[in-house]
């Protein structure tokens, strides 16, 4: 297992290096100094929970090299996309696209690098380095968001000040799929008090014809969310990479009194998606909800990992697991709630559901519960992985819906919830497609 | 409960906490090393095929790295253990044989009576030896075999060494090969093709003496149709030292064969309780595991049942109390290896007064089980925020057609059910008690009734502890 992860760049000679090509201050570098000594010390898997249930043996991180370097493009596009609010856009390793509503910018919202952004608004400065010193924004234990925390050259930052309402969605769009290469990256969501927001992240491939022989990529990224009294953030995500891509996610958000974080994300592409995320709801009365789908084939391994810790009173957790396996794919579900001895009057619900299509494809599902306050409103999980209802075929075929349709029905039905709560329409539709185009084309003449 | 079950309860616990002096004819040094494990081996006068079962056992053991997936284990000494002690040289047939101290231990216990009154078969189990065995006339008659493991490695060879180990190998874990080093005692059960065993097989284990280990074996196997009910039942007097209990059950159910294991788990709070259990399940079988654990200072057990034929069927009742410095590290596991198998996993646990209770599961459907039906049920009980509850369900699906549901919660007894009982005329306490115990039903049903009494019996004295 030591050797999964086994990375010939990380070192403090590349940390040193990111350091200077960013020009970073004493207390950024020293950051990385400490992650690095945490990524070294750290078990691919911390808690013994877990440990077989990961696999990393089809990536092959030896052989990709990390960019060190980021920047902008020759041309960086201005054009804020219809229907959003702001775009920054990173395809490889620069940024193309950089725009912000004239409202937005008004209102002091901040969507950029972290480093142009903070060069831009010097005064934002003392509020990361609160946010994200010591680690605080990511998990101590993880192997993969220590790595991030060291290595990351490329930083995306949104800022949204108290009260700022914004109506259409933040898009921050990654690109990345050029066989051999990788990026690091950290996102940080900073919402200020009762401000209101959403937030879409789309991952997608840049290098539409890498085939199985071309290598992998490697996109490596974090969602570091701090959300301050009353604030509400709605984030979308959808990953859709390339069959030679590995994806590693870190999600990690603070919730302060009365916030409300609603995750609805959605993974169809990439060899690996690998994503751990942890909701600390802090604050009384604050609440996450969280949906997540993975659809996979092949032989893709989606690999879903989420630690929601209930500490200040009367919060809520609301997460939902879905996923579909066809082929060899398979899905391995790690949940873990945690009710603290002060989190009187929790309400927590975890639901992990799997449909396996194909007779070698597998779901593993772990849904688990520690719990210290007895005080509860609810506490429950709940897990099932069943074929598709037979009755339910039926009933469509009865309405003259040919069989292999009405089973995609099912399926495609069966995921919506997760892509009713993407926050912005032209992506729904277009995840829609990404869901529908992974049904396989062939079964239809099989079951005819 | 009507009010006469209830006045039949006894709330002395102090009937359980009692130590004899006896004087131990054999016994090991304390300590486990290679010469420990031939020396049980030589006092047995084995075969030397068990010798060197042994010693492979135990040079995995020394291999084998403690589990790191619960905590605690690392307390044990096991330099501190004492690893075999043999309280009388050779076992009894009857009741006017056992030395007088120790019938009187198990007079306390209520043995006796009970055979008296209903047993087909009574094996007590006196640290490491059999002690007391009979078997009515009617069993032997219809060829069922149930004795001593031990006996039954000389009397029943063939048998014996055809099933030993091969359900539980010394390989599986590291208690296992512990058990396997340095076993001595348990039951032996046959069940011949198509014999119906009319009346539950009891045996009663009991650990006596400061730092004794008690590393019983049992093998139950169940010929073809046949059917029996096992229940085992555990007191132990109290110490302050760490005792230590490894044990390994084996069950094999063949084709059509019915089997029913019932435990009710009550070593005093000083006991580490690490125990292998499972059962291979064969064709259109039925394995059942009824199990409550409510002492022990630590538990870890999973009763495990592997469906091997098509049509078999598991059901696993898993209870747990965990009270003042216990961890009950319990659950059930059900491997599916064959089409057409169901399973069923009920699991209730209530932590009170700091302790904490865990459910840990597994449930398996292995490529080529097609048409697996099967449920996990989780529930419960906190009595109070001193106390922890943990819920870790393994679910691993690798077939297409599965059915599988899995449900759990966790809370506190409901306040309005205690004010209604408390209008009713019962006190707090007893309100408290009669939720528990109706929580814990689903297990309880299950139980004859002079069990069912005892076990209620059991989990008022927890109730009383934690109301002070």
């Amino acid at each position: 297992m030591a050797d999964a992860l086994k990375l010939r760049f990380a070192d403090e000679a590349t940390v040193n290096r990111i350091a200077d090509l960013h020009e970073e201050p004493d207390w950024m570098r020293a950051d990385r100094h400490a992650a690095l000594k945490l990524f070294n010390e750290l078990p691919l898997e911390a808690n013994p929970l877990f440990t077989l249930y990961v696999d990393l043996r089809q990536a092959k991180l030896d052989t990709i090299e990390p960019y060190l370097e980021t920047g902008d493009a020759p041309e960086v596009s201005n054009v804020v996309p219809e229907g959003a609010t702001a775009l920054i856009e990173i395809a490889d390793d620069r940024v193309v696209a950089r725009a912000l509503s004239p409202d937005a910018g008004r209102a002091g919202v901040v969507v950029d690098t972290l480093t142009h952004g903070l060069a831009e608004h010097p005064q934002l400065a003392q509020s990361v380095r609160a946010m994200i010193e010591g680690g605080a924004s990511l998990p101590d234990d993880d192997k993969l968001a220590q790595a991030a925390r060291a290595l990351a050259p490329m930083g995306v930052l949104v800022h949204v000040p108290r009260g700022v309402v914004l109506d259409d969605p933040i898009v921050v769009r990654w690109g990345a799929g050029t066989p051999g290469r990788g990026l690091i990256s950290r996102t940080l969501v900073d919402i200020g008090e009762n401000a209101q927001v959403k937030v879409l992240e789309e991952q997608v491939a840049t290098e539409a014809h890498a085939t199985a022989d071309d290598g992998q990529s490697l996109w490596w990224g974090t969602s570091e969310v701090r959300l301050g009294q009353g604030a509400n953030l709605s984030f979308g995500a959808q990953q859709d990479f390339g069959p030679n891509t590995l994806a590693f996610v870190n999600r990690h958000a603070t919730l302060g009194r009365d916030a409300h974080l609603r995750w609805a994300l959605a993974s169809v592409g990439a060899a690996i998606h690998k994503s751990r995320i942890d909701n600390r709801l802090v604050g009384r009365g604050s609440s996450v909800s969280q949906v997540e789908i993975g659809f996979g084939d092949g032989r893709q391994l989606f690999d879903l990992t989420s630690y929601t810790r209930h500490i200040g009173e009367d919060t809520t957790g609301d997460l939902l697991s879905k996923g579909v396996f066809l082929d060899r794919a398979r899905g391995y579900f790690k949940g873990m709630i945690t009710i603290e001895r002060s989190a009187k009057g929790t309400d927590s619900f975890l639901g992990e559901f799997a449909m396996l299509l194909t007779k070698a494809a597998r779901s593993v599902t772990i849904p688990s519960l520690e719990i210290d306050q007895p005080d509860v409103r609810r506490a429950s999980h709940s897990s099932s992985v069943g074929p598709i209802d037979e009755s339910e075929i039926f009933y469509l075929m009865s309405r003259g819906i040919p069989r292999e349709l009405a089973r995609k029905f099912i399926v495609l039905g069966f995921l919506e919830p997760v892509v009713a709560r993407i926050p912005l329409e032209q992506a729904r539709e277009r995840l829609r497609r990404l869901l529908d185009a992974k049904w396989p084309s062939t079964s239809g003449e099989v079951a005819a | 409960m009507t009010l006469n079950q209830r006045q039949m309860v006894d709330n002395d616990r102090s009937r359980f906490d009692f130590k004899d002096e006896i004087v131990y004819l054999t016994q090991t040094k304390r300590g486990l090393t290679r010469e420990t494990v031939e020396e049980i081996s030589a006092i047995k006068e084995e075969p030397d095929w068990m010798l060197q079962f042994r010693l492979r056992a135990y040079e995995h053991f020394l291999k084998r790295p403690m589990p790191m997936w619960t905590d605690g284990l690392d307390r044990i000494d096991f330099d501190k253990i004492m690893y075999y002690r043999k309280p009388s040289e050779r076992e009894e047939k009857s009741w006017e044989d056992v030395p007088d101290q120790i019938k009187a231990t198990f007079e306390r216990l209520g043995i006796p009576e009970a055979e008296r009154k209903f047993l087909a078969g009574v094996g007590a189990q006196y640290d490491s030896e059999v002690v007391y065995h009979s078997v009515k006339e009617e069993l032997s008659k219809i060829g069922v075999v149930f004795m001593g493991t031990d006996q039954a490695l000389k009397e029943y060879p063939d048998i014996f060494k055809k099933y030993f180990a091969t359900v539980v190998p010394p390989e599986d874990n590291k208690f296992s090969a512990l058990n396997s080093a340095v076993w001595s005692g348990g039951s032996f059960v046959y069940v011949p093709k198509g014999v119906e065993v009319p009346l539950p097989l009891q045996a009663y284990f009991r650990i006596n003496g400061e730092n004794t280990g008690q590393f019983e074996r049992t093998l139950i196997v169940v010929d073809e149709g046949a059917k029996v009910h096992y229940i085992e039942g555990c007191t132990a007097p109290i110490y302050a030292t760490d005792s230590l209990h490894v044990a390994v059950v084996e069950v094999i159910a063949l084709a059509n064969s019915n089997v029913r294991y019932t435990t009710i788990q009550n070593w005093s709070n000083d006991v580490y309780n690490l125990v292998t259990k499972r059962a291979h399940a064969y064709e259109n079988s039925r394995v059942e595991w009824i199990d409550a654990n409510t002492g022990s200072r630590k538990t870890v057990k999973y009763p495990s049942i592997y469906l091997r034929g098509r049509g078999a069927s598991a059901d696993i009742i898993s209870v747990a109390v965990a009270g003042k410095g216990q961890h009950q590290d319990t659950g059930a596991k059900a491997i599916h290896l064959a089409p057409d198998t169901k399973s069923r996993i009920v699991s209730k646990s209530v932590s009170k007064d700091g302790g904490r209770a865990t459910y840990r599961g597994q449930l398996k459907v292995a490529p080529g089980a097609t048409g697996v039906v099967a449920s996990v049920r989780c529930d419960a009980l906190m009595l109070d925020d001193e106390s922890r509850s943990d819920t870790y369900p393994y679910i691993d699906i690798q077939e297409d057609d599965t059915t599988m549901t899995h449900e759990a919660t966790v809370g506190k007894i409901s306040q309005d059910q205690i004010f209604y009982l408390m209008s009713r005329g019962l006190t707090e306490n007893e309100a408290q008690n009669l939720v528990v115990q109706g929580f814990l039903e689903v297990f309880t049903k299950e139980l004859p009734m002079e069990y069912a009494i005892e076990f209620n019996r059991l989990v008022k004295l927890e109730m009383e502890g934690a109301l002070g």
